[in-house]
C-alpha cells in the first residue's frame, strides 16, 4: 500500500533507472544460477554470463548502456550463431538453456529501467528452473535455492524502495515468505502426481565417464579411473549396521570373451534362473539396499554373489545383475547375495565359453601356462602355482604401468611385470584358460567407504576392480584375485585408503599433490565430507528417489487410491483446495479484530434486531442505532434503550464492573424482538 | 441527537451553564442550532473557529454573540490585502519621555478575536496569526508576550472562489479546530428574523452567561471526559482510512482535534464518556477543512470526503 502510494505521489514518474540495491540482490542471485551451467553447457556460456554481470556493474554508475538496436541485433545473432556452432543444433536442453543464458546476459547489458529489472527477475527464475534440468545434485539444488531466495529478496527490496534498514528487512521478509511457502511445497512434493511415462526429456548429459564401466576390459582402462572422485553407488545393509566380514567384492559384469590382455563381456547377456528363493536369509547371505546414480548403461551392482534379481533387472549368465532398461534416473533396489561360493553345474556351453582363447598367443606364454598345469595335477595345484608365479617373479602394482596392447601378454608377464588390477585379472584368466581351467574375468568394485552418519557404504569410481573366477569342480566358480597376491592389503580396504597407506610408506607415487593428500587426511575435512556424503545420500534416496512408485505407496497408505493420473490429479487438487481453505480460514481467524465478549453479545443483539428488519449499518453508533430501532419498534423501545445503555456503559464508560457484563448477557439472551 | 436522552445526563455541573449559553446565542442566530453548538464545542475545546460562508449570513453576529455572552474582551480585525503583521500583533514605538522603545499591543491581545475575512490578507499576515493561535503567545523583538486566557480566535472567510482572496495555507487551516458553514436560514427562521428585533440591538442587550472562570473550569473538564479503548479504536480506524483514501490524510494533530472536540461534544450532552456518535457529530466540522486539496479527486470537497468516511468506517 505504501509503495503504490509513494509512487503515485512522485508522479509524473519516469522509469529511467534501476535502483542500485535490488540490482545487487539480483546480481547475487544470478551468480548462484551459474554453477549448474559450468560443466553442463558449452564452457563459454557461463563466462559470457559472468562477463555481462561484471560489465553491468562497470557500466551502470557511468550511465553507459547498450542503446543501439543494430548493435543489439548483431550481438544476439552472433551469440545464437555461436551456440549453433557449439552444439550443431538449437534444439534440446543444453542449446536451449545456453540460448536463454546468453540472452539473459545481453538483457543484463541492455536493461536500464525498473520495468526491465522485473523482467530480469522473471528470467532469472526461469534460469533457476533450467538449472534443475541440467543437474539435480544436492549442491546444485542448494545453489538454486539460494538464487531463488535472493530473487525474492531483490523483488522485496525493489518494492520497498530505499527506506533505511530495508537491506536486512527485505531478507527477513524473504525468509518469512519462504517459511510460509514451505508447507505448500512439502505438500506438493508429496502429492503432486509423478508422471513416469509420456514425459521424455533427456536430462543431463550421460557421459560414459560417469561410470568406469564398459563391456570391454582393456589394459589401463581401470587405472585411468583411480583418481576419479565420482560416486559409483551407495549401499546399505538393512539387516546389520556394518558390512560383511572380509573384503567387499561388488560384482558388476562377467566377461567371457578373451583376447589376451583384453577381455569383453557379452553383447546381450542371457538370463539365468533366479536362485534366491532357494537361499533364505541366513548368516551366509546378506541383504543390501543399493542406490545407483544414473549412468546411462545397464550395469547394476551387488555383493559377490547375487542370488536373485530385483524387479526391472535380470540375473545374467555369470551371476551378475543386468538392468532391463537403461538407467537414466537414480535407481534403488534390494538384492540378496551369498557370501559363500554357490555350487552350480558347468554346462557344455559355458565350458566352451570359459575355455575360449584367441589364436595370437605367443609360445612363451603357452609354455608358462603348461608349466602351471604340469603333472596333470588337479586344478587347485595349477591355480596356486600360477599365483606363486605372480608372487615371486617381481610383479609390481602400479597406477601407471605404461601402455599395453591387447597382445602384449608376453611383454607383461616376462618383461615389464608392472600393472594394475585389470592387467593381473586379464592375464591370470588367460593363463588359466591356457592351462585348461575354465576361467572368466569379473569386473566390479572392491571396498567402499563407510559413512557413520548415514550408515551406508560409499563406493567410488576409483574403487573399480577386476578379478578372476575359475571353475574348480568341487567348489564351482571360485573367486581368485591375483591383485591381492601382488598388492596384499588392497582387498581389505578401499582404493584411496590403500593408496594413502602406500604413499605414506613411500612405495608408490600418486598423481595427487601432497597438499590434496594432506587435506584428505585431516580429520575435520573428513568429518565434513562424511556429513556431506550422508546428506547427499538422503537427498538422492529421499528426494530424488521419490518417484511414482514410492508416491503410490504413500498415497495408498493415506487411503488415496491411485487409478491413473487424472483421478490422482483431482484428489490432489481437492487436498490442495482443502488446505488452502483451512489456511484462509485460519488467517481470517487470526487477522479478525479481536472481539471481546461484550462486542460479541452486542453483535448478537444486533442480529436479533436484523431478523425483524432493523439492521445496523456498520458505521452506525450504538446510540444512533438505538434511536432508529426504537422509532421503528415502538413496542420494544424500552428494552432496546436499556440494552444499549448497558452496552454503552460497558464499552465506553470508565471502569465497568464484571457484574454488568453478566447482566448484559442476560438481557441480550432474554431479548426476543416482536414487531 | 438522541444520545443525551438515552443516557441519563450525568451532571458534570456544566450542562446548565452550557445549555443557557447555547440557548442565548440561538436566540440571536435563528435556526442554526447545530452550527452554534459546534461553535460552542470549539470554544470549550480551546480551539479556534473558522466560519466560511458568503457575506451576510451572520458570521460576524455569531462571533460577537459568543464574545458578549462570555464577558470576554472582544476585538475585531478586518483583514485586507494591505494589512501587515505589525497591524495585528503590535508595534514598538519610541517614547520620547522615557527614551526607549515601548511596545504597543495590537488588537490580537484580546480574548475573543474576530478576524473578519481572513483570506483577504496576504499570506504574510495570515502566518503572523500562527504562533498566537497555536502557542497562545506572541514573540516580537525577542520578547514573548503571553496572551490573556481564555483566548479564542473566530475567523470568517469567504469561499475560496471569491475574487481577491488568498487561500489559507494548509498549515494554517490545520490550526483551526472546527470549520463551520452557516448557510442561509430556512424559511421559517428567516421570517422570524425579519420580524424580530434588529440584531445589533439584540447583541447590545446580551448578558454574560458564563464567567471567564467558569469557562476555564469547563475547558479543564473537557479533557477529563473518558475515551475508552473501543472509542480510540474507532478514531484510529477513521485516521487510517483517511490516510489510505486521501493523498495526505489526517495528521496526528487532526486526530487530537477529533478526540478533544468529541470530548467537548460529549460534555455538552451531559456525558462523561465519548461515544462514536460524538465523533460523528463533530466529524465533518473537524475533518472537512483538513481534507481539502486532494490532487487525485479534484472537485471533491473535504466535507464530502469526511462525510463519506463517517459513513463507511465501521464502528468497531
Amino acid at each position: 500500500m505504501s509503495t503504490s502510494k509513494s509512487s503515485r505521489r512522485t508522479q509524473p514518474w519516469r522509469d529511467t533507472a534501476i535502483p542500485r540495491r535490488p540490482l545487487l540482490w539480483l546480481a547475487a542471485a544470478l551468480l548462484f544460477t551459474l554453477p549448474p551451467m559450468f560443466g553442463n553447457l558449452a564452457s563459454w556460456v557461463p563466462f559470457l554470463f559472468l562477463l555481462a554481470l561484471v560489465l553491468k556493474f562497470w557500466m551502470e554508475p557511468r550511465g553507459y548502456r547498450l542503446r543501439s538496436t543494430i548493435l543489439k541485433l548483431i550481438l544476439a545473432a552472433v551469440t545464437v550463431g555461436a551456440i549453433f556452432l557449439s552444439y550443431q543444433t538449437l534444439t534440446g536442453i543444453e542449446p536451449s538453456v545456453s540460448l536463454l543464458a546468453v540472452l539473459v546476459s545481453l538483457k543484463i547489458l541492455e536493461a536500464h529501467t525498473a520495468r526491465e529489472f522485473q523482467v530480469m527477475v522473471m528470467m532469472a527464475w526461469v534460469l533457476c528452473l533450467c538449472g534443475f534440468l541440467l543437474s539435480q545434485d544436492l549442491a546444485i539444488g542448494l545453489c538454486l535455492f539460494v538464487a531463488f531466495a535472493l530473487l525474492i529478496a531483490a523483488l522485496v527490496q525493489f518494492h520497498r524502495g530505499s527506506s533505511p534498514g530495508a537491506f536486512w528487512l527485505s531478507l527477513a521478509t524473504t525468509f518469512k515468505l519462504l517459511a510460509q511457502a514451505a508447507p505448500l511445497v512439502v505438500l506438493l512434493f508429496l502429492l503432486f502426481p509423478r508422471i513416469n511415462t509420456g514425459f521424455r526429456l533427456r536430462i543431463g548429459d550421460l557421459r560414459s565417464a560417469m561410470t568406469g564401466f564398459s563391456d570391454r576390459l582393456s589394459p589401463g582402462g581401470i587405472a585411468a579411473l583411480a583418481n576419479s572422485t565420482n560416486i559409483a553407488f551407495r549401499a546399505e545393509f538393512p539387516d546389520r549396521r556394518t558390512g560383511p566380514v572380509g573384503p567387499m567384492y561388488w560384482r558388476g559384469l562377467v566377461m567371457w570373451h578373451c583376447e589376451g590382455m583384453e577381455w569383453r563381456g557379452p553383447y546381450a547377456p542371457t538370463s539365468i534362473s533366479d536362485s534366491s528363493r532357494r537361499y533364505p536369509a541366513s548368516d551366509k547371505t546378506i541383504r543390501q539396499r543399493i542406490t545407483i546414480p544414473p549412468h546411462g548403461a545397464r550395469w547394476m551392482f551387488a555383493l559377490d554373489r547375487p542370488l536373485g534379481s530385483p524387479s526391472g533387472a535380470m540375473l545374467a549368465r555369470g551371476n551378475y545383475l543386468y538392468s532391463v532398461q537403461l538407467i537414466r534416473k537414480p535407481r534403488r533396489y534390494e538384492v540378496l547375495s551369498s557370501t559363500e561360493p554357490v555350487r552350480t553345474e558347468l554346462d557344455a556351453y559355458e565350458r566352451r565359453q570359459a575355455l575360449q582363447l584367441p589364436a595370437s598367443i605367443s609360445p612363451a606364454v603357452r609354455e608358462l601356462a603348461a608349466s602351471f598345469a604340469a603333472d596333470d595335477s588337479e586344478p587347485r595345484q595349477t591355480v596356486s602355482r600360477a599365483l606363486q608365479f605372480f608372487r615371486n617373479q617381481g610383479f609390481r602394482y602400479s597406477l601407471t604401468p605404461g601402455e599395453y596392447n591387447k597382445n602384449d601378454l608376453e611383454e607383461f608377464l616376462f618383461h615389464r611385470r608392472t600393472g594394475f588390477c585389470e592387467h593381473y585379472a586379464a592375464s591370470f584368466a588367460t593363463l588359466m584358460r591356457l592351462a585348461g581351467i575354465p576361467a572368466r574375468v569379473v569386473v566390479g568394485y572392491l571396498g567402499g567407504e563407510y559413512n557413520d552418519l548415514g550408515g551406508f557404504f560409499l563406493v567410488h569410481q576409483a574403487d573399480t576392480h577386476a578379478w578372476c573366477e575359475v571353475w574348480i569342480p568341487e567348489n564351482g566358480w571360485t573367486r581368485i584375485d591375483p591383485t591381492s597376491v601382488v598388492a596384499p592389503g588392497r582387498a581389505s580396504q578401499d582404493l584411496s585408503s590403500f593408496l594413502a597407506g602406500r604413499v605414506a610408506s613411500g612405495e608408490i607415487a600418486t598423481g595427487r599433490s601432497a597438499f590434496f593428500t594432506g587435506l584428505v587426511r585431516l580429520a575435520l575435512v573428513n568429518q565434513i565430507r562424511s556429513i556431506w556424503e550422508a546428506l547427499n545420500y538422503q537427498w538422492d534416496t529421499r528426494v530424488m528417489g521419490f518417484d511414482a512408485d514410492v508416491q503410490d505407496v504413500l498415497l495408498t497408505s493415506l487411503g488415496l487410491t491411485n487409478k491413473g493420473p487424472l483421478p490422482l490429479i483431482m484428489q490432489v487438487l481437492v487436498v490442495i483446495v482443502a488446505v488452502l481453505i483451512i489456511y484462509a480460514g485460519w488467517m481470517q481467524l487470526r487477522t479478525r479484530p479481536r472481539t471481546d465478549r461484550i462486542q460479541a453479545l452486542y453483535e448478537r443483539f444486533c442480529r436479533k434486531l436484523t431478523r425483524i428488519g432493523v439492521q445496523r449499518d456498520p458505521w452506525e453508533g450504538p446510540s444512533d442505532f438505538a434511536t432508529r430501532a426504537a422509532q421503528s419498534l415502538p413496542n420494544e423501545s424500552e428494552r432496546v434503550r436499556r440494552i444499549t445503555e448497558t452496552y454503552i456503559a460497558l464499552r465506553y464508560a470508565p471502569g465497568p464492573g464484571p457484574n454488568s457484563i453478566h447482566r448484559f448477557a442476560k438481557e441480550v439472551d432474554a431479548f426476543t424482538a416482536h414487531r | 441527537m438522541f444520545a443525551h436522552r438515552i443516557i441519563p445526563a450525568h451532571d458534570c455541573g456544566v450542562t446548565d451553564h452550557v445549555d443557557a449559553f447555547v440557548k442565548q446565542i440561538c436566540e440571536v442566530i435563528v435556526g442554526k442550532n447545530q452550527a452554534v453548538k459546534l461553535a460552542v464545542a470549539c470554544l470549550l475545546t480551546r480551539g479556534h473557529l473558522l466560519i466560511e460562508d458568503i457575506p451576510g449570513v451572520g458570521k460576524t453576529t455569531l462571533s460577537q454573540a459568543l464574545a458578549r455572552s462570555l464577558a470576554l474582551a472582544f476585538q475585531r480585525i478586518q483583514f485586507t490585502s494591505d494589512l501587515l503583521p505589525a497591524d495585528i500583533l503590535g508595534n514598538s514605538i519610541f517614547d520620547r519621555d522615557e527614551q526607549r522603545f515601548v511596545f504597543h499591543r495590537g488588537p490580537l491581545f484580546s480574548q475573543v478575536v474576530l478576524i473578519d475575512e481572513v483570506n483577504r490578507a496576504t499570506p504574510k499576515t495570515q502566518s503572523a496569526l500562527l504562533e498566537a493561535m497555536e502557542e497562545n503567545h506572541i514573540s516580537i523583538d525577542g520578547v514573548t508576550y503571553e496572551l490573556p486566557q481564555p483566548f479564542f480566535v473566530v475567523a470568517t472567510q469567504n469561499p475560496q472562489t471569491a475574487v481577491g482572496t488568498f487561500p489559507l495555507p494548509e498549515s494554517q487551516l490545520d490550526r483551526f479546530l472546527i470549520r463551520i458553514e452557516l448557510g442561509v436560514p430556512d424559511r421559517a427562521s428567516e421570517r422570524a428574523m425579519l420580524l424580530g428585533m434588529d440584531r445589533r440591538e439584540m447583541l447590545k442587550e446580551l448578558k454574560p452567561v458564563i464567567s471567564p472562570r467558569t469557562l476555564i473550569e469547563i475547558q479543564d473538564n473537557v479533557r477529563k471526559v473518558h475515551a475508552s479503548a473501543a472509542l480510540l479504536d474507532y478514531l484510529q480506524d477513521l485516521l487510517d482510512a483517511s490516510r489510505q483514501r486521501h493523498t495526505t490524510g489526517l495528521s496526528p494533530r487532526a486526530g487530537l482535534a477529533l478526540l478533544h472536540a468529541s470530548q467537548a461534544w460529549a460534555l455538552m450532552n451531559g456525558r462523561d464518556m465519548v461515544l462514536p456518535e460524538d465523533i460523528q457529530a463533530i466529524g465533518i466540522a473537524v475533518m472537512g477543512h483538513r481534507l481539502g486539496n486532494d490532487i487525485e479527486q479534484l472537485g471533491q470537497s473535504g466535507r464530502t470526503f469526511a462525510d463519506n468516511l463517517l459513513h463507511s468506517v465501521p464502528v468497531p
